[in-house]
């Protein structure tokens, strides 16, 4: 029992270390959270869901048109509103994304209603080994994060554009001064972090069944993975996803189902008071 | 008609209570709060389960003071941080007062919700008359809070808040206790959209956690942004104006043809969001800016004396 938890947690982990991914990079070169990670989730669910289901594309060719859609729905976006109010401060950037959050929820329930809906996909049978129970779309899910976050390391580590990146969140101004342009990072940023969280999208279609709600469920979590990893910090807020994953999944042992949803938010609440900073010490997150 | 008029008034006040708190809040201090809804919803709940037991008037004040209590506490934990977590708090908070409500089933009847919650005055008033006797306390509330508002950024208090909301260093520096007053500012917030879930339970005497969603949040903002930051005047037209288009949406279902209910309730939503959106980039101080003393205001030159 103990350990179908903790493989059910390692799962759901990962599915949430993408987007809390993409929100820790976000705020890492731009120092504001965005707030319409849900629901660019959600819009990638539906995108995939529109070229699985109404086009009868296979799976995994629907999952690249979702990463390709949110992303450039992420630019859009950066684009035409969070680059125009760059000089505001954060404030008023975190508002402006609720906005984004709004319009982006409503386009997919006007356009798909609020009925629940799901993947064409053969149903199979659970796979045991040990007495565990494995899902086929636990697989896809870890094979497909584990590769992500594998790329994603070797371009923010090893390439020009991962320097780039690395340049800008450690000191804009530094960087721009060395040529590197603020405005063409975030952008290429932005547009990196869509293609993530439309993936992510993509799975938690797998796991759950989409609607217009789906990605506001996962908000708090990807922001408790994010924080408890220290927002900006790549590789805390892998760490925090997995964390949050397991602790969500092992609560099941102690408090009805129902509550799950609370743990994030008390794991959140714990970090404030106790360490600010995540475990993974990004700096400069105090006033 | 009449009746249909009474109820949008009777929203409008509501909207207008809860945006004068987060223009309080957000627009005065600075302070950003995602979790409205999750407020006016604990101020709601808190009124339908005591008003019973101590009457409308304890029940009201009991509203208001555990959103305060609550609001403080949630800004103890953030306000030393950066913008983004008072804002992820109050997010996740909404978010867990949801879960409360539909899962707490003895207290607060679950997904079922409360029925039968007292009004003020109701054995005073004839019969058929009392959505008109809400309607004279709602108006009479706006009418206190906006009052006390504006006496609020009239104040030293006011002054204050605004150069901490502006540079927070420099206010510190100056020697103002930042931290409280920022804490102090929130929980005042907080009270305020306590008694508009208070008003919101007493006009409808029927409560349940649907009526409860992030859209109270978002006209919330709508209204700030509208009106402008940190003006009341500006506020109270801009939450009248958004309700008037909000109800005027309803009526688009006769013009466009094709259209269900979820794709008109999308439409309007999606368009409070452009809304937000615009108004941020092409008319940030909103359409009543906020009124800007300068020196001459305290020490008229000397040709203006007479």
């Amino acid at each position: 029992m103990v350990l179908q938890l903790l493989l059910n947690g390692i799962v759901t982990g990962l599915l949430l270390a993408l987007p809390a991914l993409a929100l820790t990079l976000v705020f890492g070169i731009l120092r504001f959270a965005n707030f319409a990670v849900g629901a660019m989730l959600t819009l990638g669910a539906y995108a995939a869901y529109t070229a699985n289901v109404l086009l009868g594309w296979p799976l995994p060719l629907a999952a690249a048109c979702a990463a390709a859609s949110v992303a450039l729905a992420a630019l859009l976006a950066e684009t035409l509103v969070f680059e125009r109010l760059r000089t505001r401060g954060s404030i008023t950037l975190l508002v402006a994304s609720m906005g984004v959050s709004l319009v982006i929820e409503n386009f997919c329930r006007f356009t798909f209603g609020n009925a629940a809906r799901s993947f064409d996909l053969a149903v199979a049978r659970p796979m045991r080994w040990n007495g565990l129970r494995i899902n086929h779309e636990q697989i896809i899910t870890a094979g497909v994060v584990l590769v992500a976050l594998v790329l994603l390391h070797l371009l923010i580590t090893a390439s020009p554009l991962g320097r780039a990146m690395r340049a800008v969140a450690d000191n804009a101004a530094l960087a721009a001064v060395r040529g590197v342009e603020r405005r063409t990072v975030a952008r290429i940023t932005f547009a990196l972090t869509g293609a993530l969280i439309g993936l992510a999208g993509v799975l938690a279609g797998l796991d759950r069944a989409i609607d217009p709600l789906m990605g506001w469920n996962y908000q708090t979590p990807i922001f408790a993975a994010a924080i408890l990893g220290g927002l900006g910090s790549p590789i805390g807020a892998v760490a925090g996803a997995i964390l949050i994953g397991v602790a969500e999944e092992m609560s099941a042992l102690i408090l009805p189902v129902s509550f799950r949803q609370i743990v994030s938010f008390g794991v959140i609440l714990l970090l404030l008071l106790f360490r600010a900073n995540g475990l993974f010490g990004a700096k400069a997150i105090r006033k | 008609m009449i009746s249909y008029l009474v109820t949008v008034v009777i929203f409008v006040s509501i909207a207008a209570l809860v945006g004068l708190a987060l223009n309080l809040q957000w627009g005065l201090a600075g302070l950003v709060n995602f979790g409205v809804a999750g407020f006016v919803a604990l101020g709601a709940y808190t009124l339908a389960i005591t008003a019973p037991h101590v009457g409308w008037f304890a029940g009201l004040a009991l509203a208001a003071a555990v959103c305060a209590v609550v609001s403080m506490l949630l800004s103890l934990l953030t306000i030393r941080l950066e913008e983004n977590y008072l804002a992820i708090v109050t997010i996740g908070f909404a978010e867990v007062v949801r879960i409360l409500l539909l899962n707490l089933g003895d207290l607060t009847g679950g997904a079922l919700g409360i029925a039968d919650i007292p009004r003020p005055f109701a054995g005073l008033t004839p019969a058929g008359w009392g959505d008109g006797a809400i309607l004279a306390f709602a108006l009479t509330l706006v009418v206190v809070v906006f009052a006390f508002s504006e006496a609020l950024v009239r104040s030293p208090f006011g002054r204050v808040l605004r150069a901490v909301r502006d540079d927070a260093t420099v206010a510190a520096a100056l020697g103002k206790p930042v931290l409280a007053l920022r804490v102090r500012a929130f929980a005042v917030g907080g009270a305020i959209m306590g008694m508009a879930g208070a008003l919101h339970a007493f006009f409808l005497t029927y409560i349940d956690p649907s009526q409860f969603t992030p859209i109270i949040t978002a006209y919330a903002f709508m209204a700030v942004i509208a009106g402008g930051r940190g003006s009341n005047l500006g506020l109270v037209l801009g939450a009248g104006s958004i309700m008037l288009i909000l109800e005027a949406t309803r009526f688009l279902k006769d013009v466009i043809p094709g259209i269900d209910g979820v794709q008109l309730s999308a439409l309007r939503l999606g368009m409070i969001g452009v809304g937000i959106v615009l108004l941020l980039i092409m008319r940030p101080e909103g359409f009543v800016a906020e009124p800007h003393r300068r020196l001459a205001d305290f020490f008229p030159p000397e040709s203006e004396k007479a």
